[in-house]
């Protein structure tokens, strides 16, 4: 016999409201339109130190958009993303623990030249995003982020990492961050968000100590989650860490506490979608234990 | 009885006076005097960079994620070295001034699930992390590896930091107010506020316990290791008014089933029940049956009035 939900399995799940997207996750579900998703893998991508491959990873971001854009080549697809003459910001992060891999914030930097865009005219910044001239003039932002758990927020992402775009980040803390969603709405971010990539080449599933982060909770997953949509690179990173919690820490612990501001940033927000039905996740590439 | 404004006046100030002399007592010093009496070389390992002080202000920028953590305790002041090893690896020693040693033992006693590495007066180590607490410090030594060398420079600094701390303290007296029958050792934490029991228990991400800094939590864990624990959870409010209010918000919200004396059974068939007394509320989860509850409950040392 399954172990019943207790109550508080219930109320944490209602609060993130994904446990019963969880359940109902595969069913076929009537929806006008769906958030397609890209999560691409490859095998190869980490060496055995965990070093990254950086053509490998440029080819898979390459195949991720590509795919999500319906397109044959990477130039064209980001050229859909971003036009000559804009300005781009680049939001990557740099938490010191788990920053996204330069690998990445280069392979995205290239194709946004190969777009078009010129070189002194691309940003790539983290905590002065508020003051850098390039993300005050930028036109089009581009959101890239590891997936890693978090004390207050639950999960922290896409949605997350555009944090420092608020004059007061501490803010955004009450409610388990639960508004997090309202930060895609300040001037500087509005409407300019053009692709969100939440790195999982070592995503992180649980968190030890002062800086919640601790070596054997992180794994060499290696993939990425491309979408248009930061709510759903998100919704799909949060059942990755899930699937991850219950098969290494058991099913009591498979939500971390509590990632409501995924759900919130869709429904009190409308900056993307939460709902896991509503969402086309499209697997590419290296699919062994992909347990989403 | 009913207090004046002038009594009021002077049990605050003593309150206030109490604190300081604790405080002062304690031992240890200011965390910038750490940098002279910590060792800046260990085995192989140097210190590198500035030494750095955060406050409750500066905190965030420290700890993504992790301030409020901390500042849901009496935090005073963080102070940090990082040292550089071989191979590029390093390692970061936090020295965390709780304010007393019973917050110490609350910021260590939050996140238990390591051996015991027998520094300071309680202890963990495993894959490159370190944590103990000693007087009104708590420590937490970070490796970037967690291989044999990165552990025996972590467990090395982590003996010569201990000195510096001062004396040993006391554990807050909570920890003495539960059943001590069935209690398992190394499972009692103690805290404040939502975000800490929500990290150690979840039971809800509203506050139906209307927790905050003026609230003191203990929460221990009953029962054979290996088996589903039962678990209470004791918070001493200002008042008995506080301790009231908090049983009727947590009963209307999470227990509404409950029988009058406040105890339910929930849909994973264990038993809940929720009973205040004077400025106490006792909150038992899962227990095999309601008197096995109400048992554990009536069995909470109550401190004498």
């Amino acid at each position: 016999m399954n172990d019943p939900l207790s109550r508080r399995d219930f109320l944490r799940g209602t609060t993130a409201a994904v446990l019963g997207a969880s359940l109902a996750f595969g069913q076929d579900k009537a929806v006008p339109k769906k958030a397609r998703v890209i999560l691409i893998r490859h095998r190869d991508v980490l060496d055995e130190n965990t070093k990254v491959d950086p053509e490998i990873l440029q080819g898979m971001l390459d195949e991720a958009v590509t795919r999500l854009l319906d397109e044959s080549d990477p130039a064209k697809a980001f050229q859909r993303l971003v036009k000559p003459g804009e300005t781009v910001g680049i939001k990557t992060n740099v938490w010191s623990y788990l920053p996204t891999p330069p690998e990445l914030e280069a392979a995205i930097k290239r194709r946004v030249v190969d777009a078009g865009v010129a070189p002194d005219k691309i940003g790539l910044d983290d905590h002065t995003v508020r003051t850098n001239p390039l993300f005050i003039k930028a036109t089009s932002l581009i959101n890239v982020a590891p997936l890693r758990t978090h004390y207050l927020a639950g999960v922290c992402g896409c949605i997350k990492n555009y944090i420092m775009f608020a004059e007061s980040q501490p803010a955004y803390h009450p409610d388990s961050c639960a508004d997090l969603g309202s930060l895609f709405k300040l001037p500087q971010v509005k409407g300019k968000t053009r692709l969100n990539v939440l790195c999982v080449l070592t995503p992180q599933f649980y968190g030890r100590g002062p800086h919640n982060f601790n070596r054997r909770y992180v794994w060499n997953y290696k993939g990425l989650i491309v979408s248009l949509d930061p709510v759903a690179v998100d919704a799909v990173g949060l059942r990755l860490i899930m699937a991850k919690r219950r098969e290494v820490l058991g099913k009591a612990q498979e939500l971390p506490p509590v990632p409501k501001h995924i759900q919130l940033a869709d429904t009190r927000h409308g900056i993307g979608t939460s709902d896991i039905n509503a969402i086309d996740l499209i697997k590419l590439g290296w699919n062994e234990n992909t347990l989403v | 009885m009913k207090v004046t404004g002038t009594q009021r006046a002077f049990f605050v100030g003593a309150a206030f006076l109490a604190a300081a002399a604790a405080y002062l007592i304690s031992g240890g010093g200011a965390v910038a005097d750490f940098g002279d009496k910590i060792p800046r070389t260990v085995g192989g390992w140097t210190a590198s960079g500035k030494d750095r002080t955060f406050n409750r202000e500066t905190l965030y920028g420290y700890m993504d994620g992790g301030a409020e953590v901390y500042l849901a305790f009496d935090l005073r002041e963080v102070w940090s070295r990082k040292y550089a090893g071989p191979a590029g690896r390093d390692m970061t020693l936090d020295i965390f001034d709780m304010g007393s040693p019973a917050e110490a033992f609350g910021a260590f006693s939050c996140d238990r699930e390591d051996p015991d590495a027998g520094i300071g007066q309680e202890s963990e180590y495993g894959a490159g992390l370190l944590r103990f607490w000693q007087g009104r410090y708590f420590v937490t030594i970070t490796a970037s590896a967690d291989d044999e060398a990165a552990a025996g420079a972590v467990l090395e600094l982590g003996r010569a930091a201990v000195k510096p701390l001062g004396p040993p303290g006391a554990k807050p007296d909570m920890v003495a107010f539960l059943p001590a029958e069935g209690l398992r050792p190394g499972r009692t934490s103690y805290f404040h506020g939502l975000v800490n029991l929500n990290n150690r228990f979840f039971i809800a991400s509203d506050n139906l316990l209307r927790l905050d800094r003026s609230t003191d939590c203990v929460i221990g864990e009953y029962g054979a290791r290996g088996a589903e624990p039962v678990t209470l959870l004791l918070v001493r409010y200002p008042d008995a008014a506080g301790a009231r209010s908090a049983r009727q918000s947590f009963l209307a919200s999470y227990l509404p089933d409950a029988r009058p004396e406040g105890i339910a059974l929930t849909e994973n068939r264990k038993w809940v029940s929720a009973s205040a007394r004077d400025n106490f509320l006792a909150v038992v989860f899962d227990a095999p049956s309601g008197d096995e509850a109400k048992r554990l409950a009536a069995a909470v040392k109550f401190p004498a009035k």
